[in-house]
């Protein structure tokens, strides 16, 4: 074990990945402690430029725009973390049943996922946010969902894999039951992956979680959410940049940081599905 | 040795060479240590050795290659007293295909699949021999003629993937000779192929270093290769040599016991096979009458594709308690159908099962929880038939959880027995599957299957992933085990030397349906049909060698 910690040590990237991420998490911790004004109240002159009193200036309101960012993380990485997971579980779960029982079951898997990747994930998004409100139990169900199909075929395709193997086969020799091969000799087997898929899809969730919050349909004012605050810096961009700039490397270096960590992690594990990163 | 005296540089001399392997946390590994030799121009030499020994780290060096983060750590390799400099690309391009040519072991993946043969036969001869399009082309045909393939006008226009696997070793060779090497590198060149094919490619092989006076060395695992094919052997371990000498003398007289361990571990039809121990009295344990088999595609919606060629066509067995059935036959001849069937791995198609007199349904979800106990399994690849993140305690109790009931304690104390019985350390139920060799990953899997005391065992391949050294110590425990317990055990192999171990009777199994079958000794020392006769061919000459020298030369001459 510690020589895989020191495998993962000697790669630069994974450990400037793996450093953005824990600072992103401190941050996201710690700020209710520190941050010097209520983020939602009404705290000076609207749109104010950096100075002493506002570190960041004041926003279109006259909220301390320090305090939005940051508290503006918390709750988009809650969501895109707990998507990650359930995505990232779920998907294992289901993948692994499909390779095991292959035939209609399989079928009907593979067909769905293949159906839900030719369907844009902001549309899919809209469509439940219309049915079941915009809530944010609705929004990890349904980024959890949009997520799980990457890891539903990664899976998959690594338990075809291990259906072929004596240990599976020895087990359905001895009269083991499906769900019992599948969660005691399968899964631990994909854990590997499934670490790798949780961090992608997570890396990805918040990706989506930022978009649809500035297209209005994830999680609403007055909350603070870096999403949210590039879509009310937007009509500003000319004047006040910086209230779009900060949310938006906000976003990008949490983003970053945990592709680059994934990706050194799976790279020095020898790990495959790190290939290609998180996109969309 | 060796025989460079007369003032010209022998063809090729390896002085002091040692290679290491640099790991991702910067480790170096010795993979070949210290290692010298020397052949004479049109000599041949056989490096033999158990995987791991660096045979081939060797053998690809002397085409100034190294793999991944292999390197040079010490010593120097002349070809025709020239210095090779593998860090010289110049040096290396001229030495490559022209001095020293190399043939590798998977022809499928040694030639380019979207390229006709005759093409990538041309461009060498054109890029290397400088030759033009319509003397290359003549020079291509040539040469596939030369190493025997049946018409070479129609194969020239053909893709790799429409040959066959000995037709594409032929080509490879083909390849390997474009430029008139002096000296051919094959490394492990039959593996991928069947014994009959391996017969024929050797023979090839043979029969041209005889025309052309090529030099060769090639590597292998198999000492009936090297006895077939070579003057001088060199036996090597753990990257050292152990043993250097004329093949004959050596094969007879080992001068170490690591040598004399490898040798005995090759068939010897002197040792006696297997009596026949079968409790004739008793009732048939497994019969099996008109077993068929068809592999079927498609899905439910999909509609059912073209059924392939079935597996097994008709296949009636027999098998009484506490004996041993040797299945043989070459890869697709249906030898692994035949005991996934027995086994319950897959339903066969036709046919109907009796075990001790009760119909056996095909399918292991279709059988009775003591049908399931009774009738255990063994496989081929012995890392993989352990669950890598379970220890060796918890895959040895599981069948006793599972089949008796027993709690955990218990089935651990069992486990540790079962254990001592195959001769492993109890300290082994708490190691993970990789902390262990192959020999004892396979012994823990057969204890695996010992632990729902089964009646009847089957073994698919359960020695080819072993090295010969280390099949031999399994085997034998296995058969301990059998004997005790008086075991039936069906052998699944292509490895006759197990067969002749092993089996009190031989099935031979083509194209899925019994080619011959009786006693072992009986079969082996007269076998029935051509087929079986070539199989027994491709398997014995080391063995033969061994007892008799002056064969063993003329073979050579």
């Amino acid at each position: 074990m510690s020589d895989r910690l020191r495998l993962v040590a000697r790669r630069p990237l994974a450990l400037v990945g793996i450093a953005l991420v824990l600072a992103h998490l401190l941050m996201a911790i710690t700020a209710p402690w520190w941050i010097p004004h209520d983020p939602t109240e009404l705290v000076g002159p609207a749109l104010e430029p950096p100075d002493e009193t506002f570190v960041f200036g004041t926003d279109e309101l006259g909220r301390d725009f320090l305090s939005r960012v940051a508290m503006g993380g918390r709750l988009a990485i809650l969501v895109a973390f707990s998507a990650g997971l359930i995505a990232a579980i779920g998907g294992g779960l289901v993948g692994l049943a499909a390779a095991y029982w292959r035939g209609w079951f399989d079928d009907v898997v593979s067909r769905l996922v293949e159906l839900k990747l030719a369907i844009p994930s902001i549309l899919f998004v809209s469509l439940f946010v219309t049915g079941f409100g915009q809530s944010i139990g609705v929004l990890i169900a349904v980024i959890a969902v949009i997520k799980m199909m990457g890891a539903i075929r990664t899976s998959r395709a690594a338990g075809m894999q291990l259906m072929a193997l004596g240990y599976v086969k020895a087990a359905q020799l001895r009269g083991e039951r499906g769900p019992a091969i599948i969660v005691r000799e399968m899964l631990p087997s994909v854990i590997d992956l499934l670490l790798v898929e949780f961090a992608l899809r997570s890396s990805s969730a918040l990706l989506l979680v930022s978009a649809l919050s500035f297209l209005g349909l994830g999680l609403s004012p007055p909350t603070p959410d870096w999403g949210l605050m590039i879509h009310a810096g937007l009509s500003a961009i000319h004047s006040e940049p910086w209230l779009i700039l900060i949310p938006a490397v906000c976003i990008s270096t949490l983003v970053i940081g945990i592709n680059f960590a994934t990706e050194g992690i799976a790279d020095a594990w020898g790990l495959d599905a790190a290939r290609g990163g998180a996109h969309g | 040795m060796a025989e460079g005296a007369s003032g010209a540089p022998p063809l090729l001399r390896v002085e002091g060479l040692s290679i290491g392997y640099r790991d991702a946390m910067g480790r170096v590994a010795a993979a070949v240590r210290d290692l010298s030799f020397e052949l004479a121009e049109g000599g041949s030499l056989g490096i033999v050795g158990e995987s791991g020994s660096g045979k081939s780290t060797a053998a690809r060096a002397l085409l100034g290659h190294y793999r991944g983060a292999g390197e040079r750590t010490g010593g120097r390799i002349l070809i025709r007293g020239k210095v090779l400099d593998e860090r010289d690309p110049g040096s290396l391009a001229r030495l490559r295909g022209i001095d020293v040519a190399f043939v590798p072991q998977n022809p499928l993946s040694s030639l380019t699949y979207h390229l006709k043969v005759g093409a990538q036969l041309v461009e060498i001869l054109r890029t290397r021999v400088g030759l033009d399009a319509g003397a290359a082309r003549r020079r291509a045909l040539e040469l596939m003629a030369r190493t025997r393939l049946p018409d070479p006008d129609a194969l020239f226009e053909r893709y790799p993937h429409q040959l066959s696997g000995g037709q594409r070793q032929r080509v490879v060779i083909a390849c390997a000779l474009a430029c008139q090497p002096r000296l051919l590198v094959l490394d492990e060149p039959t593996t991928a192929l069947d014994k009959s094919t391996e017969v024929q490619v050797l023979e090839l092989v043979r029969e041209l270093r005889r025309s052309l006076g090529v030099g060769l060395v090639l590597v292998t695992h198999d000492l009936n290769v090297v006895a077939q094919m070579c003057d001088e052997v060199l036996v090597m371990k753990d990257g050292a040599r152990v043993e250097h000498g004329p093949t004959a003398a050596t094969f007879a007289q080992p001068a170490t016991a690591y040598t004399r361990e490898l040798v005995a571990s090759v068939l010897r039809l002197d040792a006696a096979a297997p009596a026949d121990r079968a409790q004739h009295a008793q009732p048939p344990l497994v019969e099996a009458q008109g077993l068929g088999h068809v592999y079927r595609t498609g899905g439910w919606w999909r509609g059912r594709a073209a059924d392939a060629a079935p597996a097994l066509r008709g296949v009636d067995l027999m098998l009484r308690p506490g004996e041993v059935l040797g299945v043989i036959g070459e890869s697709g001849s249906g030898k692994s159908t035949l005991g996934g069937a027995l086994a319950g791995l897959l339903a066969p198609s036709e046919g109907r099962m009796r075990f001790q007199g009760e119909p056996l349904p095909g399918g292991a979800a279709a059988r009775g929880r003591e049908q399931r106990r009774r009738i255990q399994m063994v496989f081929q690849d012995p890392l993989s038939s352990l669950n890598p993140r379970q220890r060796v305690g918890t895959a040895i109790a599981r069948p006793m959880q599972v089949f008796f009931g027993l709690g955990r304690r218990q089935a651990w104390d069992r486990a540790a027995a079962l254990l001592d019985e195959l001769g492993l350390d109890a300290a082994f139920l708490e190691r993970y599957p990789r902390q262990l060799s192959g020999g004892q990953q396979q012994r823990v899997a057969i204890a695996r299957a010992l632990a729902a005391e089964p009646e009847l065992i089957v073994c698919d391949e359960f020695t080819s992933a072993l090295d010969a050294t280390v099949q031999a110590q399994v085997i034998d425990r296995l058969l301990q085990v059998q004997a005790r317990r008086a075991l039936a055990l069906v052998v699944i192999t292509h490895d006759l030397g197990v067969v002749w171990r092993m089996a009190h009777r031989v099935l031979v199994l083509r194209d899925g349906l019994v080619h011959e079958q009786g006693l072992t000794a009986e079969v082996f020392a007269n076998p029935a049909s051509d087929y079986t006769r070539l199989l027994l061919s491709a398997a014995t000459s080391a063995s033969r060698q061994g007892q008799d020298s002056t064969l063993a030369q003329a073979a050579n001459a």
